[in-house]
């Protein structure tokens, strides 16, 4: 079970790798347009500012390439900043997304009596099943911190979603990409099954 | 015999137990029942059922009002090593049970498992007991490890095993004590063989394979020498240790339900896995080292005391009891902790094993020692010198 | 609000070894810190701060290797604090795994460091540490150094300082609680969570799962503790100890 992680400067890679290692996956780290096409399967990570992540991966020529692999029908998961990568585009910033989602990012807003960001555990509620949330127990908590959220254009890309401040979009799906708001590398045994999961898909 | 000196002997095993020729100094009598089980018999046999049939609470009433009458006025009337697993946990309980005010004692060895952390806590937690642990500089006790894994010796388990008698000797000094409670039992321990493992209470060893291997100082870790173990803390303080277990009824599975029901313990699978050292060096590091495994003498015991069939033991055998992945993640674990690489880790298990007795030991001179004391203890004994 | 309030173990490492220091003055030997990061990873730690006390106050500078061990045992956030003062180190440090990065003396002598981290590494991964010490007269003080220097900000001062700057969460400590086990500050928390949106982390006195309700009803986001995770009893023996995932639910409010 190999997985790619791409390595573009941002982002939690050192974890990933390690709880991949557990989960029983080898994990890659590739940097170029060619090792992206030439992976099996992909995550795509990242913490930090929307416009960066984006200019990073634009001058590595990924942007081109991660679409292009999207496209290939093979699995794609953006996980915090990586999820937010994969829609249109974000508050946060002017560039565009990678478009392989429909839809956008907003920030939180303090008014709904939440502080800003959100971190810390919480909930994942998933909206139908799906081989990515498979086996995940009831008390299934998971570790996040993000300012922004996710707000896909079509209902039927929502995967899960999670109370704060009202519910939000915590996972997607279209087709083969699928995001996580969420740090499942940071998230013990929930995260490591959904981990499991991915590296099977 | 020497388990390095593994010499073509044809591979045979007891029909009553379920030790075999990975013990060397192993010998069959015509029914093929090994040497273990005559030895058994005469030793242990009827004390062990005596307990097991309740027929020793008279002496363990006794035992338990001079106890008692010792600590008298002191804060502790008893000092008791723990360690999060079975037999220490159910003789705590135990203890407190009979009336008894127990000071726990543990030694970090820096290798302790969640589980162990977790029952220990909840044992002392429930009970409403004091906890004292003994630390070491880990810089220490990390070189003293790697030491004895460089000496090729088979007891590689005796940095952690050596320290712990000083815990509780020294805690029970401390507060003036008398008695130090140990979990040591006949149901799981009557059987070791000598040539699985020298005993790791000589000091005179552990010196000499850390001046030839190790490197850091020893300062902070507690060498107790024989003489001081031997003779100081029992003769002259009259600090005296009973397996209070052996006077018990002691069933297993009645235990382990009796521990979690009333003391939150948890089972964590395997003998000794409170110590991800342990764990290791008794799954892998012994077999594949040095081609025994200890759970046979375990299982022995076992059998013996009744425990367990023969059957059961040998199903227990087949199967894996070490997962493979967790025996290569607990590989990693133990490198990165040791501070060396997994390949330094392998070059180490892959060369050739060593008798302890390749090393300076106190053996024989322990032995002369402990025949005499005896000796002068009985003779003291009958002029009513000593009780 | 919604999500769980978080627990979260504070160890402090000097010298590489684990250490507890008593009232910032003189330290008590806990052990290797790595097998205490994978004994509270098994135990499901909700997440782990790792500070070292050398690094600033001795100038001994980041510790990489160190962080490295941890960050592969740990698979909850772990924050790391001691001797962080730019950017550049910031991102190592999260690049190795780190989860965020806690400033603490640099932050307040040099208040260009908590920017210059926040926009690299972002808001949420940036904390900047407020050490306060009760005033004879009233009120509180700001220290850093491991309490030896003062500051001349009050708390609630240097954290809104800390997060116009950027900083996304402050870690506050009592430095008077510290190592007592008698109760966190509430009024300390109570003043800085109200002069400040992002969450605050209230550390310094816990000695029970008690303590922790009051705190969060002060207005901390988060509750840490050093001493009670890791001594137990009278004797303060070393043992590692946790809430279980219902006691820590059970924090939450209805």
């Amino acid at each position: 079970m190999n997985i790619s992680l791409v390595s573009y400067g941002l982002g939690n890679l050192g974890s990933v790798v390690n709880m991949g290692k557990r989960a029983g996956a080898k994990v890659t780290l590739v940097s170029t347009p060619d090792e992206v096409l030439a992976s099996e399967r992909v995550i795509l990570p990242g913490v930090g500012a929307f416009d960066e992540g984006m200019d990073r991966l634009q001058s590595r020529g990924l942007v081109e390439a991660l679409r292009e692999f999207a496209a290939s029908g093979r699995p794609l998961l953006g996980i915090c900043l990586g999820m937010q990568l994969l829609l249109d585009g974000s508050e946060e910033g002017t560039s565009p997304g990678l478009g392989l989602v429909p839809g956008n990012s907003v920030r939180f807003s303090e008014s709904a009596g939440v502080r800003v960001p959100h971190m810390g555990w919480n909930t994942v509620e998933p909206t139908r099943a799906d081989p990515l949330v498979e086996g995940l127990p009831d008390d299934s908590r998971f570790y996040f911190v993000h300012s922004y959220r996710v707000v896909p254009n079509r209902e039927e890309d929502q995967l899960a979603t999670t109370n704060y401040g009202g519910p939000f979009a915590s996972m997607i799906r279209a087709d083969n990409v699928v995001g996580a708001q969420f740090h499942p590398e940071k998230s013990h045994a929930f995260g490591m099954t959904i981990l499991k999961n991915f590296a099977a898909a | 015999m020497s388990v390095v000196d593994r010499e073509t002997r044809s591979y045979q095993q007891c029909t009553v137990t379920v030790m075999d020729t990975t013990d060397p100094d192993i010998e069959f009598d015509a029914d093929g029942a090994s040497s273990y089980v005559a030895f058994f018999n005469r030793r242990y046999a009827a004390t062990l059922e005596r307990a097991q049939r309740g027929e020793r609470s008279d002496e363990l009433a006794a035992l338990v009002e001079k106890i008692k009458a010792d600590g008298k006025g002191k804060p502790y009337d008893v000092v008791i090593g723990i360690s999060g697993g079975v037999d220490s946990t159910y003789l705590t309980l135990s203890a407190v049970r009979l009336g008894l005010r127990p000071l726990c004692v543990h030694f970090d060895s820096g290798w302790n498992s969640e589980a162990a952390v977790d029952n220990i806590h909840n044992l002392v937690t429930s009970l409403g007991l004091d906890l004292y642990t003994q630390v070491v500089d880990w810089r220490e006790m990390r070189d003293l490890q790697l030491a004895f894994l460089r000496s090729g010796t088979a007891n590689a388990d005796t940095p952690t095993d050596h320290a712990f008698g000083y815990v509780a000797y020294h805690q029970a000094q401390k507060y003036g004590i008398k008695h130090i409670l140990s979990g040591s039992n006949l149901v799981s321990e009557s059987i070791l063989p000598t040539a699985w493992g020298y005993t790791s209470a000589d000091s005179k060893h552990l010196k000499a394979i850390h001046r030839r291997f190790g490197a850091v100082k020893l300062k902070t870790y507690p060498v107790m020498s024989s003489l001081v173990r031997t003779l100081w803390y029992p003769y002259v303080r009259g600090i005296s240790t009973h397996a209070l277990l052996n006077y018990l009824p002691y069933h297993y599975s009645q235990v382990k339900q009796e521990i979690a029901r009333d003391v939150g313990w948890r089972d964590y699978g395997g003998k000794h896995y409170e110590s991800v050292f342990t764990r290791w060096f008794q799954g892998y590091y012994l077999p594949e080292r040095f081609g025994f495994d200890k759970r046979l003498a375990h299982y022995s015991s076992l059998v013996l005391a009744g425990e367990m069939t023969r059957d059961e033991a040998v199903a227990l055998l087949a199967e894996p009891n070490y997962p493979e992945d967790l025996r290569v993640q607990d590989h990693e674990f133990i490198a990165k902790k040791l501070g060396i690489s997994v390949a330094d880790l392998d070059a180490i298990i892959a060369s050739p094993p060593r008798d302890y007795t390749d090393y300076p030991n106190s053996e024989a001179s322990t032995k002369a020692l402990f025949d005499f004391t005896a000796r002068v203890g009985g003779i003291l004994r009958k002029l009513g010198i000593l009780r | 609000m919604s999500g769980f309030p978080r627990v979260i173990p504070v160890l402090l490492v000097s010298d590489g070894y684990l250490v507890k220091p008593v009232r910032f003055k003189g330290e008590h030997y806990i052990g290797d810190p790595i097998n205490a990061v994978r004994i509270f990873n098994e135990k499901q730690v909700d997440e782990l701060f790792i500070c070292d006390i050398d690094a600033t106050v001795k100038k001994t500078g980041v510790n990489y290797t160190l962080i490295e061990e941890i960050a592969s045992e740990a698979f909850m956030p772990v924050g790391y604090g001691g001797g962080v003062a730019s950017a550049a180190e910031a991102r190592r440090i999260t690049g190795i795994g780190i989860e965020k990065v806690v400033l603490g003396t640099a932050a307040l002598t040099n208040p260009e460091a908590i920017s210059e981290v926040a926009f690299a590494l972002g808001s949420s991964s940036t904390v900047v540490s407020v050490d306060a010490r009760r005033r004879l007269t009233g009120g509180w003080d700001t220290a850093v150094e491991r309490g030896r220097r003062k500051t001349g900000m009050t708390p609630v001062e240097a954290a809104r300082r800390a997060q116009e700057l950027g900083a996304g969460e402050v870690l506050l400590s009592s430095i008077d609680r510290e190592s007592t086990f008698s109760g966190f500050d509430l009024p300390l928390i109570e003043a800085v969570s109200q002069a400040v949106t992002v969450p605050v982390v209230a550390l310094g006195g816990a000695s029970g799962y008690d303590d922790f309700r009051p705190a969060l009803d002060a207005g901390a986001s988060a509750v840490a503790a050093g001493s009670m995770f890791v001594l137990n009893g009278k004797h303060r023996a070393v043992l590692i100890s946790y809430p279980t995932p219902s006691q820590v639910r059970a924090l939450s409010r209805p």
